[in-house]
């Protein structure tokens, strides 16, 4: 083994049909390139699953990967990207988690995990350092996600273990099953949980004694100390501290973007009995983080009286609380947490699952959908019974679950109605921000390479309203501006970059990015201080930029053009009816010319560029499409 | 003499401590070198730091059959290298459970409360953890503190 600063050092090859195991050095090419974590799997997925791999066939690769500063004391985060082949939506599926299982994968010695073929039988994998091995799982069928865990602790003998599960939504083959550690911290979108099923595979656990080595302490330390005084007397500290990202939703109902009743409205009349506010006061017992990180966002909370009592758990995050209570019209606060508890055992994607609920009951409310074809269900907004029932019918297939099951976009085609209501982009379903009051948000669904979804860009600083910040950043004063259009094309691009960094560093985005924390800057200081090798602001940028045009290429070779960065027809047309973004609508086309000129992707077809491509390094990406028949310069 | 004590509830489980120790310890990151663990039980959001409480009198040392357990004058518990022969006899015998083995020679690795000035106890990102003068010889044991915080939380009656 060659020495390693900052990285592992390992990436592991398993495969499930042949019973291999094969640990080779992780490439030092690959870390200059593509850095780590979210890059790595978007390399190895664009050079290993092309076109003609079916997602849930055994051809499918299912990657976990990590990055550079997991494993130390680095104090924003430690994350881990799952990807393969999405079966939701058919192209680049990745998903993201924080908690413990990160850091422990690193201790273990990999950098990237690969898991290729399926298993005869059903399996797990254990992974004691170099010592891996894949385990019978027959009595684990069925189980769901806590029970998988708890029994896999057992079963090693080891309480130290991290378990990384799937419950039976996604032995069900439902979509959107995700993939859960530490319980309730879902790497939950694109439908991971539904891949690593589909190879009869139904954890990953891994310990490891292994150490993590900085090439430059002195430095490194410096700058973790620079990041710690500027967090602790951060204005976010403590709103995150306390409520974690539940405190986004009182705010997205006071500027009005909070989808509520499936987006037919900006603000709910019930936000402040849902809220991370009254969570805090009354529910929360106290707060968790993440593997090192010093902002400890998490909460644990206990219902104490009312329905559900006796219920606990971590969690939940905005997502999955606003999903539960504003997009399904809920206003029963231990109903929702009940909702994201038996969604998170059963191993569903909160954010999907709740879309599909709320696309049901749209079309119910408007009766276009019968008692008969929900199989008896009342779908009125917010019917406890009915949330509840359906969560538990997606999961197992059964009923009118089984059309949902698929995800929206399905189940819409397969029910012959509710196309133009269905809220998704390239398959995948909205999250819980309405686009018509967040417009850089809104582009950032448009054109993300996993679907709609913020995550990708997540370019919050429009939410100030600056237009000073939008000219020194941008040139233009409304790039800062959420209810503006101009500009977005420029701000989203910057922040798409900085996003593919941070997912490959694999920290946390809330405090890198939303508290500005880790800009280009400090994070190539940081990441050369640790791994030795050479990162500039200029170069961290290009190697966002060579993510984004590499997973582009990848969506291009699966047909994506631009009349796929759309968004759904209810936000180009119906102007928001209340609240503080009333009135609006989105302005795609002239967003998308813009962001396709700041990304040099051809105006039409949305292509990169042969000469952008050349210029970040992509030149067999060239000659890939090339060959596939493509016409393009 | 001065203790490590740990507050149950302000800790978060970001297991920062076991970098912090690591690496002061033996300048590279790892929990398996840490001297503070934290036993985490996520079903339950339990996290608890445990560390060498110094116990006196201590099970460990009583039960080495090789005696290399030894204690400094003010208190402190160390392993003398030179006589340990790495059985890890002491890792089941202390009643704690803070005593792990280092992975590379199997010796004890036991908290030095860093001569006087635990990093651990500075670097703690929720001050869940304090160093403060302490009269008792024993701690109360992580089982004890799971049950009492169980019961606070109204998770068990």
């Amino acid at each position: 083994m060659p020495k390693y600063y900052g990285y592992a050092g390992r990436t592991l090859r398993i495969n499930l049909t042949e019973n291999q195991i094969n640990i080779r050095p992780t490439e030092k090419r690959l870390m200059t390139e593509f850095l780590g974590g979210r890059g790595f799997n978007s390399k190895r997925l664009y050079d290993e699953t092309l076109k003609d791999v079916d997602p849930l066939s055994p051809q499918n690769k299912l990657m976990f990967a990590t990055g550079p500063l997991v494993g130390t004391a680095f104090p924003l985060g430690a994350r881990f990207n799952v990807s393969a082949k999405s079966p939701l939506t058919g192209i680049l599926g990745d998903s993201n988690a924080g908690g413990h299982f990160a850091a422990e994968m690193k201790f273990a010695g990999y950098d990237q995990i690969i898991i290729e073929g399926k298993s005869r039988k059903p399996a797990y994998i254990a992974i004691d350092d170099q010592e891996v091995q894949i385990m019978n799982a027959e009595h684990l069928v069925g189980k769901d996600v806590y029970e998988t865990t708890e029994m896999i602790k057992k079963d090693l003998r080891d309480r130290t273990v991290q378990v990384a599960a799937v419950g039976p939504a996604a032995e069900n083959c439902v979509a959107y099953a995700g993939i859960f550690v530490n319980l309730a911290r879902p790497a939950a979108r694109t439908g991971m949980g539904t891949v690593m099923a589909s190879k009869n595979l139904k954890a990953v656990a891994l310990k490891g004694t292994g150490r993590i080595e900085i090439a430059n302490p002195s430095k490194f330390w410096k700058i973790v100390e620079e990041i710690e005084e500027e967090t602790y007397v951060h204005p976010q500290y403590w709103p995150r501290r306390i409520m974690g990202t539940t405190r986004i939703l009182m705010l997205a109902d006071k500027l009005g973007f909070l989808p509520t009743r499936h987006f037919t409205s900006a603000t709910f009349e019930h936000a402040a009995k849902v809220s991370g506010e009254r969570l805090a006061r009354e529910y929360n017992v106290k707060s968790r983080a993440c593997f090192s990180c010093i902002v400890p966002c998490s909460r644990f909370y206990v219902i104490r009286e009312g329905e559900y009592a006796g219920l606990y758990g971590e969690g939940p995050e905005y997502e999955a609380l606003s999903s539960f209570t504003a997009r399904v019209g809920n206003s029963n606060l231990n109903l929702a947490l009940r909702a994201v508890d038996l969604a998170n055992r059963l191993g569903l994607d909160a954010i999907t699952t709740a879309e599909c609920i709320a696309w049901a009951m749209e079309l119910y409310e408007k009766g276009e959908l019968t008692k008969k074809e929900t199989g008896g269900l009342e779908l009125g907004w917010g019917d406890s019974k009915a949330i509840l029932a359906l969560i538990e019918k997606i999961a197992y297939r059964k009923g009118f679950g089984d059309l949902l099951a698929d995800g929206v976009k399905r189940a819409a085609k397969k029910l012959g109605k509710g196309k133009e209501i269905a809220l998704h982009v390239k398959g995948l379903e909205i999250i819980q921000a309405d686009p018509r009051g967040l417009k850089g948000y809104g582009l950032g669904y448009a054109v993300a390479s996993r679907g709609a979804d913020h995550l990708r860009s997540e370019p919050f600083i429009e939410l100030n309203d600056d237009p000073e910040k939008g000219v020194e950043m941008f040139g233009v004063p409304e790039a800062t501006i959420r209810l503006a259009h101009k500009g977005k094309g420029k701000l989203v691009r910057y922040f798409e970059n900085w996003c593919a960094i941070v997912d490959s560093l694999e920290v946390c985005k809330n405090l890198a990015e939303n508290m500005e924390l880790l800009p280009f800057k400090r994070a190539a200081e940081i990441t050369e201080a640790a791994t030795g090798l050479p990162f500039t602001e200029k170069s961290l940028f290009e190697i966002g930029e060579r993510i984004v045009n590499l997973e582009r290429a990848y969506l291009v070779r699966e047909g994506v053009r631009r009349r796929d960065d759309n968004l759904p027809k209810r936000f180009l047309k119906e102007p928001l009816p209340n609240g503080n973004s009333k009135g609006m609508i989105f302005e795609i086309e002239p967003m998308l010319d813009e962001y396709y000129t700041e990304r040099e992707w051809d105006l039409k077809t949305g292509i990169p560029k042969v000469k952008k491509l050349r210029k970040i390094g992509l030149g067999y990406v060239i000659a890939d499409l090339k060959k596939m028949g493509l016409k393009f310069d | 003499m001065k203790r490590i004590l740990v507050n149950v509830d302000r800790c978060s489980g970001c297991r920062r401590c076991e970098m912090i120790c690591s690496f002061s310890h033996e300048n590279a990151f790892g929990s398996s070198i840490s001297r503070i663990i934290v036993t985490k039980e996520d079903i339950f959001g339990l996290d608890l730091p445990i560390v060498c409480w110094h116990c006196d009198p201590c099970s460990a040392m009583e039960n080495c059959s090789s005696k290399a357990l030894e204690r400094r004058e003010e208190g402190l518990i160390f392993v003398n290298e030179k006589k340990c022969v790495g059985c890890g006899k002491c890792l089941k015998t202390c009643i704690m459970g803070a005593i792990r083995l280092h992975p590379r020679n199997n010796i004890p690795l036991i908290c030095d409360q860093c001569d006087g000035k635990p990093q651990c106890v500075e670097k703690c990102p929720t001050k869940a953890l304090a160093y403060m003068e302490t009269e008792m010889q024993q701690p109360k044991l992580p089982t004890q503190i799971f049950e009492e915080t169980l019961r606070r939380w109204r998770i068990i009656a």
